[in-house]
């Protein structure tokens, strides 16, 4: 029971209380650039929760058998990037075969799933935090779901900024960002939340 | 299939290249890196127990270090409190005399909120615990003398807590308690 | 385009920041303090500047198809260098930064430079556009850094800039303050250029 609440506290802690996004500022550049439709939002979500959950596995597997033995630890960098974009790679072949419509929404932004820095960077904090093999994939899988939220959640409010009088110079990154902003003081809400 | 297996060996090349470069530079920073380590630790015993000149390491459910003078005289213990606070683990070297009295502690690793809970680096805020023992190790809140930090009560219940728990775990041999700490 | 022109285009025409919203990332992370923003703009352009060399020294003898991965690795080994020699010898810098070293490897600054500039030219351009781009990086990186620091803690690389009586306004160190920050610079960024 105890380490069901383990895992639940570690939800919430990935999800909001230290959410990848708005709290951690990884994950920006498909952040900006994908939120602006909620059915791509959705897409670009749904790939990104399995490359993240996919390559905490993988990265962890790494690090824990190849890189640990070895005395390689130097090599975790190259290593974790490489492998990242292998997966990715693969994530591309597949959902151009089964769904060629998310396929061309997404456009380049797939590809980009790669130098997104939440996909490194929770591949990295996996091991910084010590996490066994499930927790690590836990966590890949959380921060995962947290990047989704707020990616849908910003989607959501820029389909109706397109409608908004704003003026000029503010259009597109600058009001993002201040929404991104206001939402990220939201999320400060969350701080010191524990059980 | 010829030209897939060049393009794998060309990857290779560069990957091998690469990673032969990396470990050359691994072999001469490494050292560095732990010795700065090394330093780093020693400076922080020296500061939470002045009166302290060589260090003894002893391993157990908390390591800590018998802190000895220039005459091989114990003169205290050395240890690290860590605990989950706001944002991170928050890691605090203590440093307390033979009679388990706190002499100073030193905040040595935390990633607490600027200008509220990263204040507890301050050493104002450090300067109270010294004097204090192990019942008093709980914010004024929760009936001990810790008085928190302006808006970081968790911060400040954080590192209480942390040398309370710690201390409790510690187990130094003495005459009367025999490996006990009161 | 002159040497000189290729050089400063990365100041304000081209910013990484500002302009092609690259390189978002480290620039919301590493901005509470300026001390922190020119740590990581030097590492940046580091290892934007070898990364230009190498890549654009083998650009020809990388076969198209794995060009990408070929410099993933050029890239991850320089970011690599930098994360030892900082860790060696400026760890004060390399706590502060932490994570954010080895997601240099992501920033899209470097990998987008490499694709679009340093692939295709000379190296003697490429260091000039590598340097050009790190400094523009560096900058961005310092206005959003100062403006942070000085808001939110009354200082500038830890040196008491306000009068005493001035209360930080706190929110400015933290994630929202970073979004809001950023998102009026470019608002700002986008007025100036419409003159």
């Amino acid at each position: 029971m105890e380490f069901v609440g383990k895992i639940l506290f570690m939800a919430v802690m990935a999800i909001f209380v230290q959410n990848f996004v708005l709290m951690r500022f990884l994950g920006l550049c498909p952040y900006i650039g994908v939120s602006k439709k909620l059915d791509s939002a959705l897409g670009m979500g749904m790939a990104v929760i399995f490359v993240m959950t996919m390559a905490s596995t993988f990265t962890w597997l790494i690090h824990t058998y190849l890189l640990v033995p070895l005395h390689i630890e130097f090599l975790q960098t190259i290593a974790f990037i490489l492998t990242i974009a292998s997966l990715v790679q693969l994530v591309e072949m597949v959902i151009q075969k089964t769904a060629p419509a998310l396929y061309k929404s997404l456009g380049v932004f797939l590809p980009l799933i790669t130098t997104n820095c939440a996909v490194l960077g929770v591949a990295i904090l996996n091991i910084q935090s010590e996490y066994n093999f499930i927790l690590a994939i836990l966590n890949g899988l959380f921060a995962g779901i947290g990047f989704t939220l707020v990616l849908i959640l910003m989607a959501g409010i820029r389909e109706r900024l397109e409608r908004a009088e704003l003026p000029v110079s503010m259009k597109g990154m600058p009001i993002s960002m201040i929404v991104a902003g206001s939402m990220a003081l939201a999320f400060l809400g969350f701080s010191g939340l524990k059980f | 299939m010829k030209y897939y297996i060049k393009l794998g060996f060309v990857l290779f090349i560069i990957t091998a290249i690469a990673s032969g470069v990396l470990a050359y530079l691994n072999t001469i920073t490494q050292p560095i890196i732990e010795e700065n380590q090394r330093v780093a630790q020693e400076k922080a015993r020296k500061e939470v127990l002045p009166s302290a000149v060589t260090f003894e390491e002893v391993v157990g459910e908390l390591t800590y270090h018998i802190g000895k003078d220039t005459d091989e005289q114990v003169v205290g213990y050395t240890f690290v409190a860590s605990l989950y606070g706001y944002s991170g683990d928050v890691k605090t070297m203590v440093g307390i005399n033979t009679d388990l009295i706190i002499e100073k502690i030193k905040v040595i690793s935390q990633a607490e909120t600027p200008g509220l809970g990263a204040n507890c680096e301050k050493l104002e805020f450090q300067a109270q615990f010294s004097g204090k023992q192990k019942a008093e190790m709980k914010v004024d809140k929760d009936g001990g003398t810790i008085v928190s930090l302006t808006g970081a009560t968790i911060t400040t219940r954080t590192i209480a807590n942390s040398i309370r728990s710690a201390m409790d775990k510690l187990n130094i041999p003495t005459e009367e308690t025999d490996g006990e700490v009161e | 385009m002159t040497l000189f022109k290729e050089f400063t285009k990365g100041f304000i025409k081209e910013n990484p920041v500002f302009v092609m919203a690259l390189g978002l990332c480290p620039t919301l992370a590493v901005t509470s303090s300026v001390v922190n923003a020119i740590g990581m703009g030097l590492a940046a352009t580091f290892v934007l500047v070898f990364s230009n060399i190498f890549i654009s020294l083998i650009k020809n003898l990388i076969p198209s198809k794995i060009r990408i991965p070929a410099y993933i690795v050029v890239i991850a080994s320089f970011v690599t260098i930098v994360d030892m020699m900082m860790h060696a010898y400026l760890p004060a810098i390399h706590k502060s930064l932490g994570l954010f070293i080895p997601l240099i490897v992501v920033n899209c600054i470097i990998l987008g430079r490499a694709e679009a500039f340093a692939s295709k030219n000379n190296v003697l351009r490429s260091v000039v556009d590598g340097l050009g781009m790190g400094f523009g990086f560096t900058l961005a990186l310092v206005v959003i850094g100062g403006i942070r620091e000085v808001l939110g803690a009354g200082q500038f690389l830890g040196i008491n800039v306000l009068p005493e009586s001035y209360q930080p306004m706190l929110v400015a160190i933290l994630a929202p303050g970073a979004f809001i920050v950023m998102g009026l610079l470019m608002g700002l960024m986008n007025l100036k250029k419409k003159k």
